[in-house]
């Protein structure tokens, strides 16, 4: 199968400002893809530049279409979700189903209808009577109506409660994900997402700094909790990060000899939120 | 097609008022029919139960066009600009709908839809004030308001109203347009400040004032001269009015509308022109509208 998104030195400037820097990478079907990075890194142009809705340089093909050309076309096979409670407030949520169901060929009514019914949301009510939470289900409910083969989802639990953020994600994966299907998400909190990714594209200053399936990551990279005694023969190892948490202290390693350092410490797979932290303010990428 | 009328049954629930306002307009002049007393004197005589009837359907009939013009022009200025002040054109814009496809329901929604409601509402108004004068004039004014032939009169007056005007008038729809997709607020500033300073800067510079009669003409009197024949006075005279010139009023409505002129005139598709192009640049602005 050809990849869902593929994207060549994609750049996006705001005047004089480089957001996005010849970015380069590809997403296959099937995949739940995180675009992870801090505020500003660049991850809203990109996500953007890949749902049309901006202007780039570089080639960019999503579901074998040029998005700046095509906007209207993609989207009738791509869904997106903004962060938060992007629907106007003066629309009434029965009228959003009725509406998208007039103008969107693949969307089915009795799917939105039936994840609106599991939630206490009144269907004649307007937005803007709802809560912060309630709007993210009713968009999410609109989008997952839609038979699409790549859901786009950018901050999409911003502003929301512990409890809404994890109904948000049970949904996604539940009602939505098969293998057939595509997911692009970005988020600054990486820890919630961390189970649900695939893959993850680490973005910081308008580059990609990491990129690969959370699976490879573990043979990739290493984390060594390290025997203080032999901190010196660790650090002359090459880690690219190092920090003290209570009392440990952890180095991590990318492609080291794991043999070698399981000799002086303790060796774990780190996490993606541990990478984050470390890829990020860890200097070189 | 269908999709299409979806897209203008969106307007018209973002706009509530498109429909409010003439039914508050309609429900007020009922109100000041049912109740209200007016002393019948113009021009010194009083005039025969036709004219009454006539001047009252003519009257209301321009107290709605002329809402219906201020509101559609408001409305064309908002509807490209709202849902960029909300954020919601993120929403619209993940939605398989074209920008020209967007621009265009819009531009139908300010020049045929609101009219058409607008239309509407003032022949209800004009149906429940003709029965409501019927029963309380009764010794005098009889059933003046149910000539059907005036009564038929004024429903191609308004067709012919509401078709002329949407071509005439589409060089300001696609400027307000335009405007509306253009600047981030201050739209009814942004709409006026460049048509007058380019008037004032004529006047300054060549000392001539070539802007200024274009605009005068579109907005002013171009469209009657064009549209109509003769029409000072004598649809008035149409209608029966007391006052108007009745010796060079025609016989009725039919004869004043000016079908074939209004389509010959170079006007009309000169300004036609302009509206195109400047609808064509409002649907290019709207395709980059997403950065904020």
């Amino acid at each position: 199968m050809p990849p869902v998104i593929e994207a060549r030195d994609l750049t996006k400037r705001y005047g004089a400002v480089l957001a996005v820097d010849r970015v380069c990478f590809s997403v296959e079907p099937g995949r739940i893809v995180g675009l992870i990075g801090p505020n500003g890194a660049g991850k809203t142009s990109i996500l953007r530049a890949l749902l049309g809705l901006t202007r780039y340089e570089g080639t960019v093909r999503v579901l074998g279409r040029d998005p700046w050309r095509e906007r209207a076309g993609l989207m009738r096979e791509a869904s997106f979700i903004p962060d938060a409670a992007v629907l106007p407030g003066w629309l009434r949520i029965d009228r959003a189903v009725d509406f998208v169901a007039a103008v969107h060929p693949r969307f089915r009514r009795d799917r939105t209808r039936a994840m609106l019914a599991k939630t206490q949301i009144p269907l004649h009510r307007r937005v803007r009577e709802l809560s912060k939470g309630m709007r993210t289900q009713v968009h999410l409910a609109l989008a997952m109506g839609i038979d699409a083969k790549l859901l786009v989802l950018d901050e999409p639990t911003l502003g929301l409660d512990l409890l809404a953020r994890r109904a948000f994600y049970d949904a996604l994966v539940e009602d939505f994900m098969d293998e057939s299907r595509t997911i692009v998400l970005t988020t600054h909190q990486v820890e919630e997402v961390e189970n649900l990714l695939t893959d993850v594209l680490f973005v910081d200053r308008g580059r990609i700094v990491l990129d690969g399936s959370v699976e490879s990551l573990a043979t990739r990279y290493a984390a060594l909790s390290v025997d203080p005694a032999r901190l010196a023969e660790a650090r002359a190892l090459g880690p690219f990060y190092e920090r003290r948490s209570l009392g440990k202290i952890l180095l991590y390693y990318e492609g080291a000899d794991r043999a070698a350092l399981a000799a002086l410490g303790e060796l774990h797979a780190p996490d993606v939120a541990d990478l984050f932290v470390a890829k990020l303010s860890g200097g070189a990428p | 097609m269908i999709r299409f009328l979806w897209l203008i049954r969106r307007e018209l629930w973002e706009y509530r008022a498109a429909w409010i306002l003439p039914a508050v307009i309609g429900g007020l002049l009922v109100l000041a029919a049912s109740f209200g007393h007016v002393d019948v004197d113009i021009a010194g005589a009083r005039p025969g139960p036709d004219a009454l009837g006539g001047a009252l359907l003519f009257g209301f009939g321009i107290v709605f066009l002329f809402v219906m013009l201020a509101y559609s022009s408001w409305y064309l200025l908002d509807c490209l600009n709202a849902d960029r002040r909300d954020r919601s054109i993120l929403f619209w814009k993940s939605l398989p709908i074209g920008d020209a496809q967007t621009v265009i329901a819009k531009l139908a929604t300010g020049l045929i839809a609101i009219p058409l409601i607008y239309f509407a509402a003032a022949d209800v108004t004009t149906l429940a004030i003709a029965f409501i004068v019927s029963l309380r004039a009764r010794a005098w004014i009889g059933n003046a308001m149910w000539h059907p032939g005036q009564w038929l009169q004024l429903q191609a007056l308004w067709l012919y109203l509401i078709a002329t005007l949407a071509i005439w008038l589409l060089p300001v729809a696609g400027w307000l347009l335009l405007v509306s997709a253009s600047v981030r607020r201050a739209t009814v500033l942004w709409s006026l400040l460049p048509p007058l300073a380019a008037v004032w800067v004529e006047r300054v510079l060549l000392g001539t004032n070539w802007v200024g009669r274009i605009l005068a003409i579109r907005l002013v009197d171009g469209y009657p001269a064009t549209a109509f024949h003769d029409l000072s006075g004598s649809l008035l005279g149409a209608f029966g009015f007391p006052g108007a010139s009745r010796a060079a009023a025609p016989a009725s409505v039919w004869a004043l509308l000016a079908p074939l002129r209004f389509v010959a005139a170079p006007a009309t598709w000169a300004g036609a022109a302009v509206g195109a192009v400047l609808i064509g640049v409002a649907i290019r602005v709207r395709v980059r509208n997403v950065d904020p």
